[in-house]
């Protein structure tokens, strides 16, 4: 074990004093000054509907009014991996609240009010709400009429629409991406098993909830320079769309700065690019005014990416000792009206659906469907939270039905490293098994609380859940970071990842300490300016630790090799010898020598002759997994490596249900998760608290409730209610393995996803332990559980 | 969220100029806490030409025993944090304590007010059955007089009340009960622990000679006193069989919908429950031994 | 028609012409520059508005500007008259938020929570504070960093 002197230790967060002050700026505090431009949007009451004509006169007819906006100004494409959302709708409106129109003036009231005097006339069309529905044709599997539905269209130009390599919409369906995995001799499999198992299991839609709602403030001066303040974990990829979207207007990528401030909670739903299209057009529509667009709450949650609703239907196949010989898991996403991001998620759930488990034959479905519902995407577990629910439930089924113990029955089938993965490639090396132990031990597996006769209405179970994900990323997603030193050795890290809440910046800082030997309080890291900090992909996948971490090492490399190479040639030092400690060059065959940063590292080594060597020093690092690659045959996904290694863990709870009210209480849960090298352990465990409650939410209480005709009903957190300070677990204990990641910083990979996956199942599975009754829908709520039992009686 | 509709503000010095305004214009309407109004303003539910706030006006934030020391006299702007805080609530009226606390949260509490909530009469309000139960009287004037009205009279469908225009409550009055010779709990059902609106509420005192009130919220238009149960534990001891009976005769009373916050089904369901567990609460608390007053109990 | 208001704000005797419709909300942060209050949800579910008005927490979002006339706000940003408060260098030292974005209003809360009971137990500071939403931390560390704080204090 190295003896590092800042990875591993729990160095205190260095954006700390800024957030704790209030000092943290978000978009919607920075001061645009009086110029600024309010827009309102104008939205679609309907699902489904064509636009037959839409008038603007009266609006613009009122005082304060600047301009009204209509999609016929944009009639452009884009999308992140598929090219299928408009700025504007155009001719069709997909669901209730998606953008028709909008209206810029001189205060939000003026814009409001006027946006009621757009006029819209819509021919409304029937709309298409559930999987079914959209899919129509269910049954011609053999010769790919599967989901055949040319009637019944949300996108009929589907064909026409570009999209990356990896995705497979089916022509004359609502079908956008068919995710197909066959790996081995699925009927031999089933053939070997001595029992099989099916079930199915139903995931409902669900909202991140960040506390900050999106915000969006454009400015595109006379001189034709796009300015842009947003609240997203993707800076990069925003610029990137926007200079596509807008490429027509004559937008090159230099012309277009994307500034992201604080982001007060992303959880996925402010990756890519959602609203802040919106403020991007409108602002070439006004040159020369900042134009703001701010979500409020409702919009919050009906035009933001939502976690998409999956069915899912599972066969398993086991033998009597347990082991599992064939998988077969068919996922039907309801992706909602665009799929441009979410269809990625219904990628990345089919070539994991195995779960973290080592099955020799499998075939996987995992099947991108348009809906009108409002667009799905990127959540916080990327759709492994949604089939894992599914499938640590069956698994527990099935293991109590054969009678094994369910975490025996886990560690017998639990993938190790060098098993070949469900798309061919090998697992890299992992604890899993350490984790499944640990947490057993943890949780006190297989003794169970006694029942206490003052109480006989409570009954108390515990249950179990593995996990894994692993980043969903395009092959080519990089990182890339610029190290800047200041006169008094202290350091500016420009990066574009982003601070969302997780401690990212703590965690550059600390390597670039390690190898600078600069203290973390005396490192800054910038929040991106896409101007200024150079590229990041995106800060989603749970990759940026790992990713950019590397990116930092790199930069942080090369600028210890600048102060080598300068010392070497300035004074004739042996380089081989020198070492940086305590914010210094230090030399093994001279100990002696110290030669301070803050004494030369940006005005030089000053030579006998009052000339000086050297100047500012800068480190420059990039990564990019060169090593990964997403082609795949498209009947059976194998042959690519699409993902660049899994991070996996266990989780247990031991609760406690009310039978006659059906409420749960939480008495424990133990955690354990491989994190590679925990960088910051402190920042894995606060990782691990507030992930498993975001995770508890959606088991226990959340959801999102339409009506029949597709409209959000529940679009405020008094309905769609989250868990307060008095909806905790009693307690939670986190667990770290360490099996270090080869091409990761120090070791490191990522967690921050992981830590709300197993949480449904692993309260189902708790569920069913108590009073016996498998819930097969989410969430578990006190309702379903009361229901669930009088029926029973 | 920006509040679109016009309307202008005033903060009159006495009740008497307040009565003036409301009297005088159709569109006034009275504010007191404001955490009902503000939001339904910014959602455009409600529309008014003035605002009429009448948290300068003296005195009407007091709690305090009547001149004739039978009522408990609550000022229509005390808060519902004042009422936790109260003395004299915790000594007569522990269970509107332990109501109150149930009451969204601590910076709701510090400006909600008891009469706002009845003013508002949300279905889901907390304070309805408690009311109920009391048999609190909700004191109204207007310039032309003063007027007192039952609370079993109160309510006349969601958000709707007897209150008329032009008229402001000034006080609720508690008639003291038997000197203090009763227990109560409140029970209030909500999908959280933390602040969450009720699936279910419901307010049971145990009175001398076995005798109950017992009052239900969130589960039919308005408030319910459920009488008839009232009637059949009446001098009874509350067997097993009995309890039963009542429980089948609840479905009769109450009248509970289907929203996003829960199921008609599950609301049934629970007020039952709740009603079982409700007495079990006050039967202790009668005798000296169930919880200390303030406690939640799902 | 626009109003005159004249109250103290983190100390200071302010005036201000302020419209009925003005929100207590909007003032602080739009006319004021005050942006320790955040816009959530503004409907008093979130909490990340949270001031005091005469020394009680409140949200907000659901005060007209108007009501504050003669009164005394205090923000985040007048607690921290003197400079970083103890319980703020407890919170960092916790890691007691993540995005940051709820932590004044939480920090507004807790101020008074522990003004009113100096020395909470876990159960009143869940109370306490069970008006603030908070997405990331879980509370635990928020929860934690206020017991540890009063530990020391008792």
């Amino acid at each position: 074990m190295n003896d590092f002197k800042y990875i591993g230790k729990s160095i205190g967060r260095i954006d700390g004093k800024e957030k704790i002050t209030g000092a943290a700026k978000y978009v919607d505090d920075i001061d645009f000054g009086a110029g600024l431009l309010y827009a309102a949007i104008v939205e679609s009451p309907h699902a489904h509907a064509n636009i037959k004509k839409i008038s603007t006169k009266k609006a613009e007819k009122i005082e304060g009014v600047i301009k009204v906006v209509t999609g016929a100004q944009f009639p452009f494409r884009f999308g992140l991996y598929m090219h299928d959302r408009y700025i504007f709708a155009q001719e069709k409106v997909r669901f209730v609240g998606e953008q028709v129109a909008a209206v810029i003036a001189r205060d939000p009231k003026t814009a409001l009010n006027a946006a009621k005097m757009v006029e819209v006339e819509y021919e409304v069309l029937d709309p298409i709400l559930t999987v079914y529905d959209a899919l129509g044709n269910m049954k011609d599997d053999s010769n790919k009429k599967f989901g055949h539905n040319p009637k019944k269209m949300i996108h009929p130009k589907l064909s026409e629409y570009t999209h990356v390599p990896w995705f497979f919409p089916q022509d004359n369906s609502n079908i956008a991406h068919f995710r197909k995995i066959r790996k081995g001799d699925l009927d031999g499999g089933f053939a070997q098993a001595d029992h099989i198992f099916e079930d199915e299991y139903t995931v409902p839609r669900y909202a991140h909830c960040a506390i900050e709602t999106h915000a969006s403030v454009g400015l595109c001066d006379h001189s034709g320079r796009l300015t842009m303040w947003t609240a997203s974990q993707s800076p990069h990829t925003q610029r990137h769309l926007f200079a596509e979207a807008l490429a027509p207007l004559g937008f090159s990528h230099k012309d277009i700065r994307v500034i992201t401030p604080y982001v007060g909670g992303g959880f996925g739903g402010k990756a890519g690019v959602s609203m802040e299209i919106l403020a991007a057009a409108l602002a070439t529509t006004v040159r020369g005014h900042a134009v703001k667009v701010l979500w409020n709450r409702s919009q919050e949650f009906y035009n933001t990416y939502q976690r998409q609703g999956v069915h899912a239907k599972l066969k398993i196949g086991v033998k009597n000792d347990g082991t599992i010989t064939a998988l077969e898991q068919l996922l039907y996403w309801d992706a909602g009206a665009y799929v441009e991001y979410g269809a990625n998620v219904v990628n990345a759930a089919g070539l994991s659906a195995t779960g973290p488990y080592r099955i020799d034959n499998v075939k996987i479905d995992s099947v991108c469907v348009y809906t009108n519902l409002p667009p799905g995407g990127p959540y916080r577990g990327f759709g492994y939270s949604e089939f894992l629910f599914g499938l640590e439930s069956h698994i527990n089924e099935i293991a109590k039905k054969l009678k094994i113990d369910a975490v025996e029955f886990r560690l017998k089938n639990a993938i190790r490293g060098g098993d070949k993965l469900a798309y061919g490639a090998a697992m890299n090396p992992n604890g899993l098994e350490d984790c499944i132990k640990k947490v057993a031990k943890e949780i006190d597996w297989g003794k169970k609380r006694p029942i206490d006769p003052s109480l006989p209405h409570l009954a108390y179970g515990k249950g179990f859940s593995l996990f894994w994900k692993a980043p969903a990323m395009p092959p080519n997603a990089s990182s890339s970071c610029f190290l800047k030193f200041n006169e008094d050795g202290s350091l500016n890290i420009l990066l574009s990842g982003m601070e969302i809440g997780q401690g990212y910046f703590t965690v550059m800082a600390q390597i670039a300490a390690e190898v600078l030997s600069v203290p973390p309080h005396k490192i800054r890291c910038e929040t991106p300016d896409t101007d200024r900090n150079p590229y990041e992909w995106q800060t989603v996948a749970s990759h940026i630790t790992w990713s950019c971490g590397n990116a930092v090492k790199k930069a942080a490399e090369d600028a210890r090799e600048q102060i080598f190479d300068l010392v070497e040639r300035a004074l004739e030092m042996k380089r081989e010898d020198l070492y940086l400690d305590s914010e210094a060059v230090k030399s093994k065959s001279d100990i002696s020598f110290c030669l301070n940063f803050k004494d030369f590292i940006i005005n030089g080594i000053s030579k006998k002759d009052g000339s000086f060597r050297g100047g500012p020093i800068l480190g420059r690092g990039m990564f990019m997994p060169e090593f990964t690659s997403a082609l795949s045959d498209p009947e059976t996904g194998q042959g690519g490596k699409p993902n660049v290694h899994y991070t996996v863990g266990a989780a247990a709870v031991d609760l406690q249900v009310d039978k006659e009210t059906g409420k749960i209480k939480i008495h424990k849960i133990a955690f354990a998760v491989d994190a590679g090298v925990a960088l910051n352990p402190d920042l894995v465990k606060g990782q691990i608290t507030g992930g498993l409650l975001q995770g508890l939410a959606t088991v226990l209480y959340e959801d999102m409730r339409f009506d029949d005709k597709g409209k959000l009903l529940n679009a405020n957190f008094t309905d769609y209610k989250i868990p307060t300070t008095l909806d905790i677990p009693e307690e939670i204990v986190s667990i770290i393995v360490e099996t270090p990641q080869m091409d990761g910083p120090y070791g490191a990979r990522g967690v921050g996803e992981h830590t709300m996956i197993p949480a449904a199942p692993m309260v189902g599975n708790a569920v069913e332990d108590a009073i016996g009754i498998r819930i097969k829908s989410m969430p578990i709520t006190a309702e379903k559980i009361a229901l669930a039992m009088l029926k029973e009686k | 969220m920006t509040i679109l509709s016009e309307f202008e503000y005033t903060r009159p010095k006495s009740l008497k100029e307040a009565l003036k305004i409301l009297a005088k214009e159709k569109g006034a309407i009275p504010l007191s806490g404001g955490t009902d109004i503000v939001p339904l303003l910014k959602d455009g539910r409600i529309v008014c030409t003035t605002i009429v706030d009448l948290k300068n006006i003296k005195r009407m934030d007091e709690i305090g025993l009547s001149r004739d020391k039978k009522y408990i006299v609550i000022g229509s702007l005390v808060t519902f944090s004042e009422l936790i805080k109260s003395k004299l609530i915790q000594k007569h009226f522990p269970v509107l304590m332990e109501m109150a606390k149930t009451v969204a949260s601590v910076a709701v509490r510090n400006r909600a007010t008891l009469a706002g909530n009845i003013c508002s009469a949300v279905p889901s309000m907390d304070s309805g059955s408690l009311l109920m139960a009391l048999e609190a009287n909700i004191h109204v004037e207007s310039l032309k007089g003063k007027r007192v009205v039952s609370i079993n009279k109160w309510f006349k469908a969601p958000r709707k009340t007897v209150l008329k225009r032009g008229e402001i409550v000034t006080s609720i009055s508690l008639p003291l009960i038997n000197k203090n010779k009763y227990a109560g709990a409140y029970l209030k059902l909500g999908r959280y622990q933390g602040e969450d609106l009720a699936q279910v509420s419901l307010t049971i005192l145990s009175l001398p000679e076995k005798s109950y009130r017992i009052a239900f919220g969130a589960v039919s238009p308005i408030p319910i006193r459920a009488s008839i149960i009232e009637k059949k534990f009446q001098g009874k001891d509350i067997t097993e069989e009995l309890l039963q009976e009542a429980k089948v005769c609840l479905e009769k009373i109450i009248s509970p919908i289907s929203d996003v916050r829960a199921s008609e089904e599950y609301r049934m369901h629970m007020a039952k429950v709740m009603m079982e567990r409700g007495l079990e609460v006050v039967k202790k608390r009668y005798h000296g031994e169930g919880p200390e007053y303030g406690v939640t109990h799902l | 028609m626009k109003n005159k208001i004249s109250f103290i704000l983190n100390g200071e005797k302010r005036q201000l012409e302020v419209g009925p419709q003005d929100t207590l909300l909007e003032v602080l942060r739009t006319k004021l520059g005050i942006t320790s209050p955040k816009v959530g949800c503004d409907r008093g579910d979130c909490g990340a508005c949270t001031i005091l008005l005469n020394g009680d927490t409140v949200k907000s979002c659901l005060i007209l500007a108007n009501e504050i006339d003669g009164q005394e706000v205090t923000t985040l940003e007048g607690l921290m008259e003197h400079g970083i408060l103890p319980i703020q260098e407890k919170m960092v030292e916790k890691n007691s938020f993540q995005c940051g974005y709820c932590t004044p209003g939480f920090l507004v809360s807790t101020h008074a929570l522990l003004k009113k009971t100096p020395c909470p137990t876990k159960e009143e500071i869940k109370e306490g504070l069970a008006g603030n939403l908070c997405r990331c931390t879980g509370y635990t560390p928020i929860i934690d960093a206020i017991i540890d704080f009063t530990k020391k204090n008792s």
